[in-house]
């Protein structure tokens, strides 16, 4: 069963695991909406730790199949598809 | 038997004449025909024959990364008779402006990405360059900050027609690619002409690469196994299909929705996919062919792999830079296969057409079969050596004690376990290793923290050790005090990615072997430790 959680913070914990592994350490105008790939910020060497670690905030299994990889855009995207009301 | 004098462009211009309209280039969902990238690709020629400062070294920088500008850079380098020496924007840019600069190159070709980062990489150019642009229409702004240098945008750029292909040295440098170096500083090797023909005609044959196949292209260009992507794909009129950074977080759906027949990848991609539970049976049925290299295979990937796509042949492949992409190769037969397996990783296989193996003891002489040694190989793919580095050349590249040929010294203990048995990876012989594919010097990690920390003592570890190599490295500083976060800081400014330590551990005092050398394997068990 999937938990829900508060928008706030959803975002802010995205927001910290993404800070904490960034390969390529975001600027300090780092935002909901700074392109997470195109700057290095998140690498495909992240995504198992990632998946994983979004299936612990979520409480259910992610299924890899399903996921359209362009919601690793920004923090906007990953909110939009992991953790909106459907 | 008269060597070849063809050259690498040779087997792209074959292609582009033979089927013009087919895809070369998939990018995202952007395409380019063989004529259109033939043509671009043309055009830089034309333009580099007309514009680059004159001299040697002939190599044309190809500053870019998965864009269209990056992949005719290469071409357009090669048709004009240069080598290619590729650099990636995505690592520092310090380590970026020391290659340049060791690479003396003239000329680079530039896209987007790199063109963000010119103002520090050409920080301290001691001689005027030709900066060619073909993703930007305007330059103006660009040629006004840097005054010393020409730069040409697309609109400058001379047209195809004007492209004469001149002669070119099978001997000459088809690429210049630098690899991780024990001193600290990057080792570029040069791969000529001959090398890269060898290779792409012994691969074609084999895998009888077809028009209709679409190749995956899971490695940089700063990689060297990118140049089986491009140059085997081309080869023979293929599809080169370069995934996203998007699609790269999820190489399976790429498979499928790219269409891809060909893959190649590092093991570790394979893993990847594993643990995000996708490897399942049947989920690729459209892979013909399925070939890692880069890292040791782990046989239970293999067999995962092999299910996955169960039409595919798969192989593994070996072969340092040294020696032109891949040398050595091993099928996988699920049948056969895990009986030949050691150590839980498949078989490095047997060599390549022409190319010959030598399993050595440290003075370089045969050992028995059966019994572990030092890998040495020698043939039509070995590589020029180190560019103007004849002190690390002559190390690497020896003649072994009643040998005529010079061999490379590969620096990987193997071992056959029977006549007629294929070669098993057994580890490496000095201090490098494999992470998430890429070969990596510690020394190279540890002389950068020496200095960012200014200790006499640093080592660098990999850590957790993984079937196929590692998968980061962790730092020991020799200091009882230290701002271990403003080193690590300081460190991942100089170092790409794959290379950043995870974490640094202060270490007053050494553990120390019976020969007095640190012991490298009581600083893993000290993790091991901390990790259970």
């Amino acid at each position: 069963m999937m938990r829900r959680m508060e928008e706030a913070q959803a975002r802010n914990k995205l927001r910290d695991w993404i800070l904490k592994h960034a390969k390529t350490p975001p600027g300090p105008a780092f935002s909901d909406q700074t392109p997470l790939l195109e700057g290095g910020i998140l690498s495909s060497l992240d995504i198992v730790e990632f998946v994983l670690f979004i299936e612990s905030l979520r409480g259910e299994d992610v299924d890899v199949d399903d996921i359209d990889p362009r919601v690793f855009t920004s923090i906007d995207t990953l909110h939009a598809a992991f953790f909106a009301p459907a | 038997m008269t060597p070849s004098r063809r050259t690498v462009r040779a087997g792209f211009l074959a292609s582009a004449e033979r089927f013009p309209e087919r895809p070369a280039l998939q990018l995202g969902d952007d395409q380019l025909s063989y004529r259109e990238l033939g043509a671009l690709a043309a055009s830089l020629a034309a333009t580099l024959d007309a514009h680059a400062p004159a001299g040697e070294p002939a190599l044309t920088v190809v500053f870019g990364h998965r864009s269209v500008a990056a992949y005719a850079g290469v071409l357009g380098a090669l048709f004009r008779g240069h080598g290619y020496v590729p650099l990636n924007p995505a690592f520092p840019t310090d380590r970026t402006r020391a290659m340049l600069q060791r690479s003396r190159c003239r000329s680079l070709v530039v896209d987007r990405h790199g063109e963000r980062q010119l103002d520090e990489v050409l920080l301290g150019a001691d001689r005027p360059l030709l900066l060619l642009l073909p993703e930007h229409d305007d330059v103006r702004d660009i040629a006004a900050r840097f005054p010393a240098h020409r730069v040409l945008g697309r609109a400058d750029l001379l047209a195809a027609t004007h492209w004469r292909a001149g002669d070119v040295d099978p001997d000459a440098v088809a690429y210049l690619l630098f690899t991780s170096g024990s001193t600290g500083q990057p080792k570029g090797v040069m791969v000529a002409h001959r090398n890269v023909v060898a290779f792409v005609d012994a691969m074609v044959e084999r895998y009888a690469v077809r028009e209709t196949d679409r190749f995956s292209q899971t490695f940089d260009l700063t990689f060297d196994l990118s140049a089986f992507d491009m140059f085997v794909c081309w080869e023979r009129g293929a599809c080169l299909c370069a995934p996203t950074q998007a699609e790269k977080m999820l190489p399976a759906r790429y498979v499928a929705e790219r269409g891809i027949t060909v893959w190649f990848s590092v093991p570790s991609t394979a893993v990847l996919m594993s643990r995000l539970r996708v490897l399942k049976p049947g989920k690729f049925p459209g892979l013909r062919l399925a070939l890692f290299c880069g890292e040791a295979l782990p046989a239970e990937m293999a067999r995962k792999w092999s299910e996955a796509a169960p039409n595919a042949v798969l192989e593994n492949l070996y072969g340092p830079t040294e020696l032109t992409i891949a040398c050595t190769l091993y099928r996988w037969d699920g049948d056969r296969s895990p009986a030949e397996c050691e150590l839980g990783v498949v078989p490095i296989g047997d060599p390549y057409p022409g190319m010959q193996v030598l399993v050595a003891d440290e003075h370089l002489r045969e050992v028995a079969v059966g019994e572990a040694g030092e890998l040495l190989m020698t043939g039509p793919q070995l590589t020029l050596g180190y560019f103007e580095d004849p002190e690390r050349t002559a190390a690497a590249f020896v003649r072994p004690p009643g040998r005529d040929e010079i061999y490379y010294r590969t620096g990987d203990r193997v071992r056959r376990p029977g006549p007629g048995k294929p070669l098993v990876y057994l580890g490496r012989v000095d201090n490098q290793i494999k992470i998430q594919g890429y070969r990596v010097e510690l020394g190279e990690v540890e002389a950068v923290l020496r200095e960012e920390a200014g200790v006499d003592v640093a080592i660098a570890v990999g850590w957790p050790v993984t079937a196929s190599g590692a998968d980061g490295i962790v730092g020991f500083l020799g200091a009882d005090h230290a701002d271990a976060a403003g080193v690590r800081d300081r460190v991942i400014a100089r170092l790409p990615p794959y290379m950043h330590p995870s974490e640094l551990r202060l270490m007053p005092s050494f553990p120390l072997n019976a020969n007095g050398k640190v012991d490298r394997k009581a600083l893993l068990a000290i993790l091991a430790e901390g990790a259970a």
